[in-house]
């Protein structure tokens, strides 16, 4: 009896043993992806700043809007604008932020009146939203690759055609 | 034929008595001493030489001497009780034999263990009402175990991330902040004043007689921080003989099983020496210590040089009134290793915390006065004054000077044998100078009353109940009233039901509360002056079952209901902010079987515990908790050597801080790599005599199998090493 149970315990700690546990995964690096963001109509008097940004997930709701989730800013758009070329790895706004591979939600192109920066969800608002078929009321999502630069993110912003806001 | 076979054994008995007494006419004496491993005199051993009725027993200094031994080759046994029998084989006696020191290795296998820390008075480990786990000194010296947390990971029930305890999955990981175990010296509490932590290496490991640990909320007796459970270090009895203990080991770390982590081409080893010199002069004790520690490590920037001081001083007036002093001091030069770079340079920090370090000096300092008025009543104080300080070099400089005071006055009281009252008073003040944790002060104040009722057969019932107020700084005071009720039931000599229903409490700590510090990748941590105390109710079901004296089996059934639950979270400005978990429930079983295969010999002890986590807010596990984990210790100790083998397992971490490890931070690239733990140690021991001298070698093998597994994110805990340590008393 003694004998068998502990040729058992040996037995399964030598089973454990053929494994190594973690392993080195392979090199990931960010990427980025590039495009133009084109402005219609009159620019809104008051707006300090125009930012495209990039999300992790949909803002469903207010708590949805906060840092982990928000992935990438853009370099501040000049005010009046009739087009803005970009690409994140040059025009990155939050240098902490990188572009890990994998699939961003939600990509818009956001105002807010205040001068400094804020991560306040209603000093925001939308007035451009990355889809397809110009439908604004489908976000289509943006896929960054390891190392690699995804191209043609260009967003529409109709002034006279705001898309719908997120959650306030 | 009958007749013949008759004479023919009668003939062999007479001619064994020849052959192992030669008998010349002439009788010897044989002197000696009986010492245990410790070199301390065994008083009352029985020396007896085998198949005789010659035999002696030790003295007050364990000296012996048997005498009118007629000359020949004996088999000596010696025994003693609290230690293991002996047998010195054919050993010639005549004339020229030479006074003989016996050692004894000290029993780890008692009936009748006793307990202290469970009600702050003596009781016997079979009358407690909760779980409780006794660790024996041995337990720590033959698996050379070089501060007193990795110590704890062998323990079932008790889980350690890096260096944060947790008992029944109390606490995940918040990098030592805010114990939820509390963990004492001769019952004063060792943590820090600032961020309530505990630092293992200030615990003089030589010095420590056993371990008590207390599992499920204490807070009825012990106050905040002991709502997961308690960790009593009971430190050593005054000697009755001047001894000096000298050890020293030396280790190596193995090679990465990846070449890929292979950072540095070298070796790369730890080794340490301490010598202690204990002794006593009429009515004064006294122990002096000091220690060294170095280890370079595995991982890149994660060495340690350490020193570590300890005085003890023990003056009894008379047998039941004493004074006893401790004091340790540590001083620490460290790397620090926050995360690593990624899982292709698991053992190379991130660069930018790379010569990253923290210098620290600590000095914790306790005082007991014990007085026994008679035989019913008996009290205690207590008092003791812990200084910590610390500057961290790196992204900023932070710095933190605490100073923390505590006095406590304790009672019992026990009019009959059916009836005991335990109740006391305490009062703590802390003050904190810190650039990263403001400069707050604590205040804080506790009365307890227990009272134990044995007045009916077989039944012990215990009643508890502790109000206290806590104060940090400016923030409002906080009230809490903690009962306990206990039982424990005999249901006959073999079974053993206990069972516990209790509430807890845990105020924040002010590093909890006051915190803001940059920690490292656009990220810091942020104060929250509106973090209130958690609270608990948690109940226990056990029973104990001893089965045919060899084998104990040991069952708990579990769960604790938290509200406010104090956690590490991600602010939606990116910070981390200590904050309230509006509800966590934590259930579990816990069972340890303990098999004496062949007593003080063979031992197998298996425990398992299942643990159901959950954080009810979000309906998902509670952080860092493993679900299953299993702990197997084989020993084997035949004669004078000692052999062990530790296995221990934890599934796989269902959740970890995935905020600190998914885009777009990312802070801790690869984070989310984790595996179940499989560790397998191997120990073999020697116990020996060098001049007359008691010694001891160990080679240790830990993780044996190279297995690599995180306790944290980003953090491979120790590859395969190797030490050889050696002890000696003289």
């Amino acid at each position: 009896m003694i004998r068998k149970l502990l040729i058992v315990l040996f037995a399964l700690i030598f089973l454990n043993s053929c494994d190594t546990g973690i392993e080195p995964g392979e090199p990931i690096v960010p990427g980025g992806f590039s495009g133009t963001v084109t402005f219609t109509g009159t620019w809104p008097t008051g707006v300090k700043r125009t930012h495209l940004v990039v999300f992790k997930n949909p803002i469903l709701k207010t708590e949805d809007f906060f840092l982990p989730n928000l992935s990438f800013v853009v370099d501040s758009i000049p005010y009046r604008s009739k087009t803005f070329s970009y690409n994140s790895l040059v025009n990155s706004f939050v240098n902490i932020l990188q572009l890990w591979p994998g699939e961003y939600k939600y990509v818009v192109v956001a105002q807010s009146n205040t001068p400094e920066i804020s991560f306040q969800r209603k000093d925001w608002w939308v007035v451009g939203v990355y889809c397809l078929n110009n439908d604004q009321t489908k976000p289509a999502s943006l896929i960054i690759r390891s190392g690699q630069v995804t191209q043609n993110i260009n967003i529409n912003v109709d002034f006279n055609n705001p898309p719908p806001q997120p959650p306030m | 034929m009958k007749i013949a076979r008759k004479l023919s054994g009668k003939l062999f008995f007479l001619l064994m008595i020849i052959t192992t007494i030669t008998s010349n006419g002439q009788t010897v004496s044989l002197k000696g001493k009986v010492i245990s491993d410790k070199a301390q005199p065994v008083i009352g051993a029985n020396i007896i030489l085998s198949g005789t009725n010659l035999g002696d027993a030790s003295d007050i200094k364990g000296n012996f001497e048997i005498k009118n031994i007629p000359v020949g080759v004996y088999n000596i046994e010696v025994s003693s009780i609290g230690y293991t029998k002996r047998i010195l084989r054919n050993i010639k006696i005549d004339q020229t034999t030479k006074p003989i020191t016996i050692v004894l290795k000290e029993t780890t296998y008692e009936t009748e263990q006793v307990i202290v820390s469970a009600s702050k008075y003596e009781q016997k480990l079979e009358d407690i009402t909760a779980s409780t786990t006794i660790i024996p000194p041995d337990f720590i010296n033959r698996r050379n175990f070089i501060t007193f947390d990795e110590m704890l990971r062998y323990i079932p029930g008790v889980q350690v991330n890096l260096e944060q305890v947790s008992i029944r999955g109390s606490s995940g990981y918040s990098k030592g902040v805010g114990a939820r175990v509390l963990v004492a010296i001769n019952g004063i509490p060792l943590y820090a004043g600032d961020n309530g932590d505990v630092v293992w290496e200030i615990i003089p490991l030589s010095d420590i007689e056993r371990v008590e640990v207390i599992k499920g909320p204490s807070s009825s007796l012990y106050g905040s921080s002991a709502i997961g459970g308690v960790i009593n270090i009971i430190t050593k009895s005054i000697v009755q003989s001047p001894v000096t203990y000298f050890k020293s080991y030396f280790g190596v770390y193995d090679k990465p099983v990846h070449k890929l982590w292979d950072w540095d081409k070298k070796y790369r080893t730890f080794y340490g020496a301490e010598i202690t010199h204990s002794g006593s002069s009429d009515n004064l004790g006294y122990t002096f210590s000091l220690k060294k520690f170095d280890n370079m490590s595995y991982r890149q920037n994660d060495y340690y040089k350490r020193y570590l001081g300890h005085i003890k001083l023990s003056y009894n007036f008379t047998p039941d009134n004493y004074l006893l002093f401790f004091s340790n001091y540590l001083y620490s030069n460290r790397g620090n290793f926050l995360y690593w770079k990624d899982s292709r340079n698991a053992l190379v920090p991130k660069d930018e915390d790379n010569g990253n370090y923290v210098l620290s000096n600590r000095s914790f300092n306790g005082l007991i006065y014990h007085h026994k008025f008679n035989e019913q009543f008996s009290g205690e104080i207590k008092s003791s004054y812990y200084r910590t300080n610390f500057d961290g070099y790196g992204l900023e400089v932070t710095s933190s000077t605490a100073n923390f005071f505590r006095n406590e006055v304790l009672a019992n009281y026990n009019p009959s044998d059916k009836f005991t009252i335990t109740t006391g008073i305490e009062a703590s003040y802390a003050n904190v100078k810190s650039n990263i944790f403001k400069n707050p002060e604590f205040v804080g104040a506790g009365a307890y009353f227990q009272a134990e009722y044995k007045g009916i057969e077989r039944l012990i019932a215990t009643f508890g109940l502790r109000y206290d107020f806590i104060k940090i700084d400016t923030l409002s005071g906080k009230n809490a009233i903690t009962p306990r009720i206990g039982l424990n039931y005999k249901l006959s000599d073999e079974l053993i039901l206990r069972g516990s229903i209790g509430t807890g409490f845990r105020a924040p700590t002010p590093a909890e509360v006051f915190t803001s510090t940059a920690v490292g990748g656009g990220v810091g941590i942020k104060e929250n002056p509106n973090l209130t105390s958690e609270t608990s109710v948690a109940f226990e079901f056990g029973m104990q079952y001893k089965f045919k004296s060899n084998i104990n089996l040991d069952f708990a059934l579990f769960q604790t209901e938290y509200n406010n639950f104090i956690e590490p979270n991600l602010t939606k400005e990116g910070d981390i902010q200590f904050v309230n978990l509006p509800k966590a429930r934590i259930q579990g079983i816990e069972t340890i079987t303990e098999w004496q295969i062949i007593p003080d010999e063979l031992k197998l002890t298996i425990g398992y515990n299942y643990l159901w986590a959950r954080n009810l807010s979000k309906n998902i596990s509670m952080k860092y908790r493993p679900r299953n984990s299993v702990y197997t210790q084989i020993k084997y100790s035949p004669g004078q050597f000692d052999f062990g083998i530790d296995f221990r397992h934890w599934s796989r971490i269902e959740e970890i801080d995935n905020q600190l490890v998914e885009p777009p931070l990312a802070l801790v690239v690869d984070g989310d790599k984790r595996v179940p733990v499989y560790v397998t140690d191997v120990t073999i021991g020697y116990n020996f005599l060098i001049w007359n001298i008691p010694a001891k070698i160990y080679l240790n093998a830990k993780n044996i199998f190279n297995y690599n597994y995180v306790e944290f994110i980003g953090n491979i805990a120790p590859i395969r090493n190797y030490s050889l340590s050696t002890e000696i008393y003289f």
